[in-house]
């Protein structure tokens, strides 16, 4: 349905997207991930036919985004992050206004206006003015007059954005609801939102893919984080109780955390979760156990590793072995400030 | 073309719905009439001089002619810019033609609306006194609308070209002017009458090529044509800057 083939666009000397390439079939949902300024508004912009790609193409339904812009726009519901609506109109009339660019019949959208209105919870205020209207129900009128002309494919952009957290909980249902009978492409940093959303994600950085998959595959394949982490007595010989760990089946790695008062900490990567064999091997040796816990990291935690480049620096080899707790703190918010904080946290570390 | 008219719906009822438009036709009309007065005073009750320069014929209605259209056009797509509503507008299934035409008219028919006051002028006098002659009156009413079209896709063209709408009037108010002074540039350099340049400057005289035609109740397609080919030129550079937006993003 929608085919992106090394898309690129820049802006005088910034590129905003590069060499970027995706392919959603009819139907799917796909979840835009990525920092601010990760060129998600630009690729979804670029679908929608508002701006032309500096290379590289595009298409929606089959058809080429800038030769047939047109059929293609007839073909999406696209929803900018600002919510555009004409504040001095009705809720109703800017329903009718974009019927008529659509060239509905009078009929059909007569028919359809309460429709979409009621499926996005807003018919009561059909007669209000926009300008009247709280950020939450203009976001709900925005997703009615993308929906009004019953698009093969939405194009959402940040469609929760300064919502309340009731709102936010109302419009992942709808969100639901939506996917069921459109192909939807919707950006967010709101990761949560996304898993429960989306079955697909796309995660962009700097304007290219770092990463492309369900949100679990993503968590195996750049997680390589889970682990089992354990605190125990182990007695003197630390090294043959590292040795003791690493022989389990299934273990890849053992990091020593150091002492933690009279305990010692492990981390026992692994793919699976080891802790009844850590448990058990524990009761063999007769360690005091003080946690056995396991650690698997969640999308938000993949996405700050992606968005503050953490792997890249892991390669370096500038990360040292506690750079875990860093991706968690990070993890909270993606914003700027846990950037700034993450940053100052690893500087201290070094 | 496709859109063109729900656009010019949008505009028109957008338009009235602010204040400006109000604002604006409020103030025109009191001067409009206020002007009427002295002339018709001024002429001593001659009512078909009166209405040539109620419409065309005096310096009132040029001032209005290139201060009104710069403000009426300056907020259609800067402003919508700045709202983001063009983006709504840019990735609806209309093209960019359409978009600024559906503009011009709209902007042409409030001013179009301010002109037609001649109307009220014109029928007072006929009940009140000696009615004017009828056919000029209603030609330089044509050609008022034509001269406003003219000079709104100037205004839409600064509107397309800036990011506020402050400086797409400011821009718009310099072009009027400049235009309306063009032919007064071959005196100020000097040029003979017959120099090429004062003979296509002359071609360019748009107060000239209404007072000939419109004012004085003659149709006259090369005057026609004038005003329509130079609207049609500014209202495709104005789409052609719509267009530019979208590449500079």
């Amino acid at each position: 349905m929608i085919t992106v083939e090394h898309l690129t666009r820049r802006f005088g000397t910034v590129t905003a997207v590069e060499d970027l390439s995706f392919h959603l079939e009819r139907g799917e949902v796909v979840g835009f991930l990525g920092p601010n300024g990760a060129g998600k508004t630009t690729t979804l912009r670029i679908l929608a036919g508002y701006l032309p790609a500096t290379s590289g193409r595009a298409e929606v339904a089959g058809l080429d985004v800038l030769r047939r812009s047109l059929d293609v726009r007839e073909r999406i519901g696209y929803l900018p992050e600002s919510v555009p609506l004409y504040r001095e109109h009705r809720v109703e009339e800017m329903l009718a206004f974009q019927a008529r660019l659509h060239g509905m019949p009078r009929r059909e959208w007569r028919r359809r206006v309460p429709e979409v209105l009621a499926r996005v919870g807003i018919d009561e205020r059909r007669r209000s003015l926009i300008g009247h209207l709280s950020r939450g129900q203009r976001q709900r009128v925005g997703i009615a007059v993308a929906l009004l002309p019953a698009p093969e494919v939405l194009l959402l952009d940040e469609p929760t954005s300064g919502l309340d957290p009731l709102q936010r909980m109302e419009m992942r249902g709808l969100l639901g609801e939506l996917a069921r009978d459109h192909t939807v492409l919707l950006s967010s940093h709101i990761l949560p939102e996304i898993e429960a959303v989306c079955p697909r994600v796309i995660i962009l950085n700097r304007g290219r893919m770092a990463a492309d998959g369900t949100p679990e595959a993503l968590v195996r394949q750049l997680g390589h984080a889970t682990h089992v982490r354990l605190e125990a007595l182990v007695g003197a010989d630390i090294d043959a109780a590292l040795h003791t760990l690493a022989g389990l089946g299934g273990v890849d790695r053992v990091v020593d955390d150091g002492p933690r008062g009279l305990h010692r900490s492990f981390r026992i990567l692994c793919e699976q979760d080891l802790r009844e064999q850590v448990g058990v091997l524990a009761a063999e040796r007769g360690w005091a156990l003080r946690e056995l816990s396991w650690y698997r990291p969640t999308l938000e935690q993949i996405f700050a590793r992606i968005a503050l480049d953490m792997d890249a620096e892991e390669r370096a080899g500038r990360a040292s072995t506690t750079a875990a707790p860093v991706v968690a703190a990070a993890g909270v918010k993606a914003g700027p400030g846990a950037r700034q904080a993450a940053q100052a946290e690893r500087e201290e570390r070094r | 073309m496709r859109g063109t008219w729900t656009i010019y719906r949008r505009e028109l009822a957008g338009l009235f719905l602010g204040p400006l438009a109000w604002v604006l036709l409020g103030l025109a009309l009191c001067v409009n009439g206020f002007f009427f007065t002295l002339y018709l005073v001024g002429t001593q009750g001659d009512v078909n001089a009166t209405m040539m320069l109620a419409q065309g014929g005096s310096r009132s209605f040029w001032g209005l002619l290139i201060l009104m259209p710069p403000l009426i056009t300056m907020r259609l797509i800067s402003e919508e810019s700045r709202t983001g509503t063009l983006e709504f507008l840019l990735t609806a299934p209309v093209s960019d033609l359409a978009v600024v035409l559906g503009k011009l008219m709209a902007a042409t028919s409030l001013l179009a609306l301010l002109w037609s006051s001649i109307l009220v002028y014109a029928g007072t006098l006929s009940v009140l006194g000696p009615a004017p002659d009828w056919g000029p009156v209603l030609t330089s009413l044509l050609g008022a609308a034509l001269l406003s079209a003219l000079f709104c896709a100037i205004g839409l063209m600064a509107s397309a070209g800036t990011g506020t709408p402050l400086l797409a009037a400011f821009l718009a108010f310099v072009a009027n002017v400049a235009l309306l002074s063009l032919p007064f540039l071959p005196g100020l350099l000097g040029l003979g009458p017959e120099h090429l340049l004062t003979r296509a400057l002359a071609e360019m005289d748009v107060i000239a090529h209404f007072q000939a035609s419109f004012l004085v109740g003659v149709l006259d397609s090369r005057h026609l044509l004038f005003f329509l080919v130079w609207t049609a030129f500014f209202a495709l550079v104005a789409t052609r800057l719509l267009e530019a937006r979208r590449w500079r993003g």
